[in-house]
């Protein structure tokens, strides 16, 4: 075989086409095949996602103002969207944001937009979205009122101010008013002013526990309490709880307070049983024994421990001296 | 080259075995992590003849290997034998075109392309170029002549082709399992390069190796290949012959050859005689020693001297001076390396296996498959580096997303 001499390239064995029909290969070759068809299929998804993704990126550039749109920058805001989880409504946020007429919605100072909206206590968290083209989209998170105070503005005009869960007082806004008579009032606190608000009032997260485990586990007890003190509560850790019927009981914030309520619970049954007396001062903050005492006090004389409450165990602070006492069995919850 | 590792299979459809072979490769270094074997079918001296068959046992190969591995194999680097193809050398000269006689690569490429633009009969096709030393003025340049200063500028190729059909059924028993064949690699280049030095090859060594069909054999001078061939003879011809000789079963041939086969003669008792199994069954028959070393040698040596008379006049004890080296499944022969001496007149030794190869891959049968991945590596980085050299920048990124 003699090769002829020529200036053509000779074929290369790489001139042999590779493709081959699926059919004509073996299994493995066709499972082989099919996995590489699927690797493709992905990859291609993925790079058709990221140039969508980089269109719509591009689109929105393209119409955003901070790119130098004149026109997106003249563009008014027509459209305020609010999103909560409580009360508060658009007149409300309209009021709070007090836009000027036909600003751009690039114009808008978002930081202190929020400033305006988490200047009214009742608001916890504001996220404020531009949604182009005209449209600001706010999103509040609102604080929940646990108690009620009573207050003297400086015209000595009353107002009633509400008090959240984290202590911060603030002037309810669009709650329903049998709601907010349902709350009790607070007292024994000082409110004092900083700024334009009023200082969190602290240990509220004491007297939120036992208000909605109260509400929650015994709400017939929560609905006779009217005034909740604060007054021992930095001191002794006790909390004050006045009912309607001018019952003072005192709950201790280091004890369970599902305890403390079933105490209580059983202590107005056992009371119950004798209408002629009326409770005065039932004490739950001295542990296992709990010092009762009636508004009908017997003659000085009349027992041991007159003119103070009796225990079974360690006594606890002196109840009303004036009271009769009554020692009534520990209940144990279990 | 990426900077992730490659997983590159090594193929060998041989005519007693296909051998695959899973190499990681991280552009620096190649490790070898799976191998696959099995007993070949449908392949007569290194030729497919049935497609379906030999494609079976290659897959089930590589499908071993795979799992030896534990990793798929991305592309294929193939030993290419048989009897059809066929080398001749061809060599062009050029006068260098610098006024001031510095050779440059537009040089080196004219006269590259000249001496590689022979056109080939119908239906054949080149396997490989293999480039001789480079020669400026009649002085022999080991490396690149460019920049050096002559007036002419001479190389010289020996060119391996092979038969279209042939070549195209080997590719396609590969792409068979969807994997695509890198490179085609002369089955005597790929083994030759593994039993061999570079010394070795600087010195002159002619390495065969002998298999089941075929014996490819790599003549090198000067550090590379000069001449390459391939003999359709193998061990399945001796065991043939014994066959023959002595009226067996070519499965009782084979027995007694890997049993009592020499290359040499050793016997000196005529009456010395071997039984067929050796468990004094039914049928076991005793042969004469003798008799079975004379047909294994004789056609031994009558294989070996086809070999050096195709070489002719490219080999001469004065340009080989390391000598043969043997190898393939046939090199266990008994006493090979004495008759190889004694029909080349130069050393003859067994080739070794690097002491870096795994203990299960130590046989001289291996050697093509071991090699292939090596020789593979190289030629294919040389020819990207080539490649990357030629092409511009668009030829670049096309090259890069295809290998993607």
């Amino acid at each position: 075989m003699t090769p002829r001499n020529t200036t053509a390239p000779a074929r290369n064995w790489r001139d042999i086409p590779q493709q081959m029909h699926p059919r004509a290969m073996s299994t493995e070759g066709r499972r082989r095949v099919t996995y590489s068809v699927l690797k493709t299929i992905g990859f291609v998804v993925v790079l058709a996602g990221l140039a969508w993704g980089g269109f719509e990126v591009a689109g929105t550039f393209r119409e955003t103002p901070t790119k130098g749109s004149e026109a997106m920058q003249a563009s008014p805001v027509k459209d305020l969207v609010l999103v909560t989880d409580g009360v508060l409504d658009q007149a409300w946020m309209n009021h709070a944001l007090a836009l000027p007429k036909n600003t751009s919605l690039m114009a808008l100072d978002l930081y202190q937009l929020r400033a305006r909206l988490l200047a009214s206590g009742q608001v916890r968290t504001a996220t404020l979205t531009r949604s182009f083209p005209s449209t600001l989209a706010v999103s509040i998170s609102e604080r929940a009122p646990v108690a009620r105070l009573s207050a003297q503005d400086k015209d000595d005009l009353p107002r009633t101010l509400l008090i959240a869960r984290d202590g911060v007082v603030y002037e309810g806004v669009g709650y329903d008013a049998a709601m907010t008579q349902t709350l009790p009032w607070l007292a024994g606190v000082k409110l004092t002013r900083v700024g334009g608000a009023f200082q969190p009032i602290a240990g509220m997260e004491s007297v939120a526990e036992l208000l909605a485990k109260a509400k929650l586990e015994a709400e017939h007890l929560y609905n006779t309490w009217k005034v909740v003190s604060l007054a021992h509560l930095e001191s002794d850790g006790e909390i004050e709880v006045s009912t309607k019927d001018a019952t003072k009981i005192t709950f201790g914030i280091n004890e369970d307070f599902f305890r403390q309520l079933a105490n209580l619970d059983a202590i107005l049954d056992a009371a119950a049983a004798h209408p002629e007396k009326t409770l005065r001062e039932i004490n739950l903050a001295v542990g296992a024994q709990v010092p009762v005492a009636f508004a009908d006090a017997a003659p000085a004389s009349a027992g041991p421990a007159a003119g103070r409450p009796a225990t079974l165990g360690t006594p606890g602070r002196a109840a009303v001296p004036a009271s009769r006492p009554l020692v009534l069995p520990s209940f144990t919850i279990r | 080259m990426s900077s992730r590792s490659t997983f590159i299979g090594a193929v060998e459809i041989g005519t007693s075995k296909i051998t695959a072979l899973v190499g990681e490769y991280t552009g620096r270094e190649l490790a070898i992590i799976g191998h696959g074997e099995c007993s070949s079918r449908g392949v007569i001296k290194g030729a497919v003849v049935d497609y379906k068959a030999a494609s079976e046992c290659t897959h089930s190969a590589l499908e071993q290997a795979e799992r030896d591995a534990g990793e798929r194999i991305e592309l294929v680097f193939l030993a290419q034998t048989g009897g059809h193809l066929e080398g001749f050398y061809n060599e062009a000269a050029v006068n260098v075109k610098a006024a001031d006689n510095m050779i440059d690569a537009a040089d080196i490429r004219t006269v590259s392309d000249l001496a590689k633009s022979k056109e080939l009969p119908a239906g054949r096709m080149v396997v490989h170029n293999i480039r001789r030393p480079f020669r400026v003025d009649g002085r022999l340049i080991p490396g690149t002549p460019e920049n050096l200063v002559g007036q002419r500028l001479e190389v010289g190729y020996w060119t391996v082709h092979g038969q279209e059909q042939r070549l195209a059924d080997n590719i396609h028993v590969i792409r068979g399992f969807n994997l695509e064949v890198r490179e085609l690699v002369l089955a005597s280049l790929a083994s030759g390069h593994m039993v061999t030095t570079p010394e070795d090859r600087q010195h002159g060594v002619l390495a065969i190796d002998l298999g089941a069909g075929t014996t490819d054999y790599v003549l090198y001078r000067d550090g590379g290949p000069h001449t390459t061939g391939v003999v359709p003879v193998g061990g399945s011809h001796l065991t043939n012959d014994l066959s023959i000789g002595l009226r067996l079963t070519e499965g009782q041939a084979e027995k007694l050859k890997l049993r009592f086969g020499r290359a040499a003669l050793q016997a000196r008792d005529k009456a010395e005689k071997v039984w067929l199994d050796g468990n004094f069954a039914i049928g076991d028959r005793q042969f004469p020693r003798q008799a079975i070393e004379q047909i294994t040698a004789a056609r031994t040596w009558e294989l070996l001297e086809v070999v050096k008379k195709r070489l002719g006049n490219a080999f001469s004890p004065e340009t080989c001076a390391a000598g043969v080296v043997l190898t393939g499944g046939t090199a266990k022969l008994p006493g090979i390396a004495e008759t190889a001496a004694k029909v080349f007149g130069v050393p003859a030794h067994l080739g070794e296996t690097p002491t870096w190869v795994a203990d299960n891959l130590r046989d001289p049968g291996n050697h093509t498959a071991l090699g292939l991945l090596y020789y593979g590596v190289q030629a294919q980085s040389e020819r990207l580096a080539t490649d990357r050299r030629r092409g511009g920048f668009l030829t670049n990124v096309k090259r890069l997303f295809a290998s993607a």
